[in-house]
């Protein structure tokens, strides 16, 4: 099952890549990227492997989190429903099944592929701040997001109102997602909304690149908006949890500002070259 | 029959209530606030407040929507409610183990017994860990007819159990809401034999007909707690215990309200019609010879006296205090002396009549060689305490279990799988034995989260049948092909409300009497079970509901306030002032009084 539908995903991305870097990113960067590819490797090489690192301990944590969530966590899901009530139900006056299919394969497909392709885009500036900066933007959504699941502890609409959700809820009009998403996260991870923060994060990065890429910048903020909406569409988050997402995207944009650049890897192994046996070879 | 509640209960509740303060007490000092879930406030000026403690739909969908139910109606009559959600193991043990909770919703395994309400109402286990009283419901009246019913049989005990019924319809330490229709579905092309769909028991996965070539039975289940524990005495990971039937035997096995030898050859037990008068009977139980734990041990009396001692205190005698097994002490209780006569044969005193003592014979028989050494090597860290339902003998997860039972563990993995494989040496596969044997080599249990894509799974061909009961929602989904069997099977299993009567206001049963009405248990059965229910007044049914409390179309004592699934507010509030409750300037019910 988990294979299948795993399949469909890369499968789907597989098909959207290609075109879309045709018409976003065009030949000429194309060409340049071929030629420069190894110094940009080179220059973003540190923060790729922090980004790599950060998903590793998102991976592992996946299995002992929850333990230690447990607990240390607090207790929100009541909180958040009387804070909120019944908000996410107002969705449901733009309930067809063509919404339902929209809002699910967006939820699936639109947000893996918002998240992949600006990687690739970024990379094909020949400046690689954006690059990095991007990269760091998400390994600091990875990390914040991964703390305060393990703090906080609450269970999401579809959790609660099974009824009034039904019709629309993403495992049960498409049960084959529910191998795939619970092989990422654990029921009680709910806030934030880690989807739309990713997806802000990326709508912000389209923004602030638009007189590169300007087909990109639309694309990517109705894509963003739309997976934001989803994630309450389909009972998964609540208002709050998208809300927060919506705040941890600014400030990761912010301190990915902040910290690209502000440590090189020259100067690192300058200052420290000597101590670290490794840190000679640079030279 | 008339309704009188004795007049030591007041005290006896309040006794309770101060101890149970003193608990909270030293609890919230502790410092871990979140575990205190109790948010009931006494202040005379303030609005009550109060929390329904819930599993999350992934769990059981229906569970919720009754809570929210609750919720709704409770906060029409003005009470300030929250909704306490956790996971089903979490939930169990706030409410078995800590008995911290002001109300709950929840599934109650019951059994084929009425007996079951002795352990869960006699006083003697208010205090206990378990689904043992989980409610702390203390009542004199009570504990005599719960005690009488063990004592007699035939119309006697009918009678019995009848005031029982009676006296739990006016008291209300829980309510029962309905009984589930349990539905699974099965391939109608790879085995025969499904016993009526009867899954949740070891008779599921015995005497099944195989079609040719196939060996293996592949299982889904929605809930993960088989991966995670396999401890047979564990009260938050278990429900009815079907896969702990699978790896133990039993001396007897229950069949259609029934029990017959299992692991015992024979029994002899105390006449049908025996004196009453008599306080005391003796049974004795051959064992078949032979039979092996799946380590290789001979099971021999020495086990079978082992477990009933060990049921009754898990500290086998260590510790200051006795530690009865959170499980199966209910059914234990009744056997007063085990006499070991010889390997194979044991004679039970027993203080109770031929049923209770049936039912006491269900119970899984563990190996004396390795349970006996866990308590030994407790014994070893120092001081020994063996607090009651908790400590790690009864909660450890008991990986790999060493049973006798006609199939044995072999791999798992947690949260995913668990595998067991046949037990070849079982007794049921010898030639002359006349019961239901493993005909499959392999058993193979995957957690499948959603009722509905269980089915899909099935009907797919990824699995072979559904372990796990199948959710109300779902039940349309299945579809009405003729490669799918649905199988069928009444529930003895019931929905329940349970108070925590332990404390103000839960203690007063004007005010469990109130909160009862504001439910539609018809409007439940359509809305939330979409009809695959029968809504009931009593958590037994058949021949043991007199009949002044069948249900007629509406609960016969507490019918709901209201018309048409619509509370008629008014009315509702008012049975809250006549108990005793004030309401004030803005309609809201208040803390004290």
């Amino acid at each position: 099952m988990l294979a299948e539908v795993l399949t469909q995903l890369v499968t789907v991305i597989v098909i959207l890549l290609p075109l879309s870097i045709a018409v976003f990113v065009g030949r000429e960067r194309l060409a340049q990227t071929r030629a420069e590819w190894r110094s940009r490797l080179r220059t973003a090489g540190p923060v790729i492997v922090v980004l790599l690192i950060v998903l590793l301990i998102n991976r592992v944590a996946r299995q002992t989190a929850p333990k230690l969530s447990r607990e240390i966590g607090i207790h929100l899901t009541s909180t958040f429903y009387n804070v909120e009530g019944e908000f996410i139900l107002i969705f449901q006056s733009i309930q067809t099944a063509e919404t339902n299919a929209y809002f699910s394969t967006i939820y699936v497909y639109g947000y893996t592929f918002l998240l992949i392709f600006p990687v690739i885009a970024y990379f094909t500036l020949s400046d690689t701040r954006v690059f990095r900066r991007l990269l760091t933007a998400y390994a600091l959504n990875y990390a914040i997001g991964l703390v305060l699941y393990i703090f906080i502890i609450a269970y999401g609409p579809r959790n609660l109102m099974p009824a009034e959700l039904m019709e629309r809820m993403l495992y049960d009009t498409n049960p084959q997602y529910q191998y795939l998403t619970s092989e990422v996260n654990s029921n009680t991870n709910v806030f934030p909304s880690l989807h739309t923060s990713l997806s802000a994060t990326v709508a912000t990065f389209a923004w602030m690149t638009r007189s590169a890429f300007p087909k990109w910048f639309p694309v990517a903020v109705v894509l963003a908006a739309s997976v934001a909406i989803s994630t309450m569409y389909l009972g998964i988050h609540w208002g709050i949890d998208v809300t927060a997402g919506l705040l941890l995207a600014a400030l990761c944009v912010s301190l990915s500002d902040r910290f690209v650049d502000r440590w090189s890897l020259a100067e690192l192994s300058e200052q420290f070259g000597d101590r670290i046996p490794w840190g000679q070879e640079h030279d | 029959m008339n309704w009188n509640p004795t007049p030591s209960e007041d005290s006896v509740s309040r006794r309770s209530f101060l101890a149970a303060g003193a608990a909270g007490a030293a609890i919230t000092t502790s410092g871990c606030i979140d575990r205190v879930r109790s948010v009931v406030n006494h202040s005379t000026t303030d609005q009550l407040s109060l929390s329904i403690a819930t599993v999350p739909a992934d769990a059981d969908r229906q569970n919720v929507q009754i809570a929210r139910r609750l919720e709704e109606r409770l906060e029409k009559v003005g009470i300030d409610v929250a909704l306490d959600m956790r996971s089903r193991s979490e939930l169990l043990e706030a409410v078995l183990l800590d008995h911290d909770f002001d109300l709950y919703v929840g599934l109650h395994p019951a059994d084929y017994d009425p007996d079951f309400l002795y352990e869960a109402l006699h006083s003697t286990y208010a205090s206990e860990a378990g689904w043992q009283n989980p409610f702390g419901f203390t009542n004199m009246a009570f504990d005599t007819r719960l005690e009488e019913q063990r004592q007699t049989d035939g119309e006697d005990r009918t009678e019995d159990v009848k005031w029982v019924l009676r006296g739990l319809s006016q008291e209300k330490p829980f309510e029962p809401i309905c009984f589930p229709d349990e539905y699974r579905v099965a391939r109608a092309d790879r085995f025969d034999g499904w016993e009526d769909g009867r899954l949740a028991t070891r008779y599921g996965y015995l005497g099944l007909e195989p079609a040719d070539d196939i060996t293996r039975l592949h299982a889904l289940v929605t809930n993960s707690r088989m991966t995670v524990n396999l401890n047979p005495l564990s009260s938050t990971f278990r429900k009815r215990g079907m896969v702990i039937d699978l790896l133990y035997d039993s001396l007897g096995t229950e069949y259609e309200g029934d029990v017959t030898p299992w692991l015992a050859e024979s029994w002899d037990l105390p006449a049908e019609s025996a004196d009453t008068s008599e306080s005391t009977h003796t049974a004795t139980v051959t064992l078949r010879r032979g039979c092996q734990f799946h380590d290789g041990e001979l099971v021999t009396a020495d086990d079978v006296a082992f477990t009933y001692r060990f049921l009754e205190d898990t500290s086998l005698g260590r510790a200051p205090l006795k530690s009865p097994a959170p499980r199966y002490q209910g059914h234990v209780d009744v056997i007063d002396e085990i006499t070991i006569e010889s390997d194979y044969e044991l004679t039970f005193t027993v203080t109770g009549g031929r049923e209770p003592f049936k039912r006491a014979l269900t119970v899984p028989i563990l190996p004396a060689h390795i349970w006996r050494e866990r308590v030994n090597q407790h014994a070893v860290s120092g001081e020994f305490t063996a607090p009651q339902g908790r400590w790690s003998v009864v909660t450890d997860n008991n990986v790999p279990p060493v049973g006798s039972g006609p199939f044995q563990f072999d791999t798992r993995t947690e949260g995913e799988s668990l595998r067991l494989r046949r037990y070849d040496d079982h007794f049921t596969l010898r030639a002359g034995v006349e019961l239901p044997e493993p005909t499959l080599e392999e058993l193979r249990f995957t957690v499948d989260p959603g009722s509905a894509s269980s089915i899909g799974r099935i009907d797919d061909g990824g699995a072979d049948v559904t372990a796990s009961m199948l959710g109300a929602y779902s039940l349309g989904a299945i579809p009405d092909s003729s490669t799918i069997e649905q199988l069928k099977s009444p529930s003895r299993m019931f929905y329940h409300i349970g108070f925590n009567v332990r404390n103000s206001p839960f203690s007063n049963s004007h005010f469990r009497r109130a909160i009862t009405q504001l439910l539609d248990k018809n409007a439940i059965v359509e809305d939330v079970f979409y009809g695959n229910a029968t809504p009931t007044a009593t958590p037994v049914s058949g021949d043991w509901v007199p009949s002044d409390l069948e249900w007629d179309g509406e609960d016969p004592v507490t019918p709901f306030v209201g018309s048409n699934g619509t509370l008629n507010v008014k009315a509702a509030k008012k049975a809250f002032e006549r108990a005793g409750f004030r309401y004030d300037d803005n309609g809201r019910l208040l803390g004290g009084y």
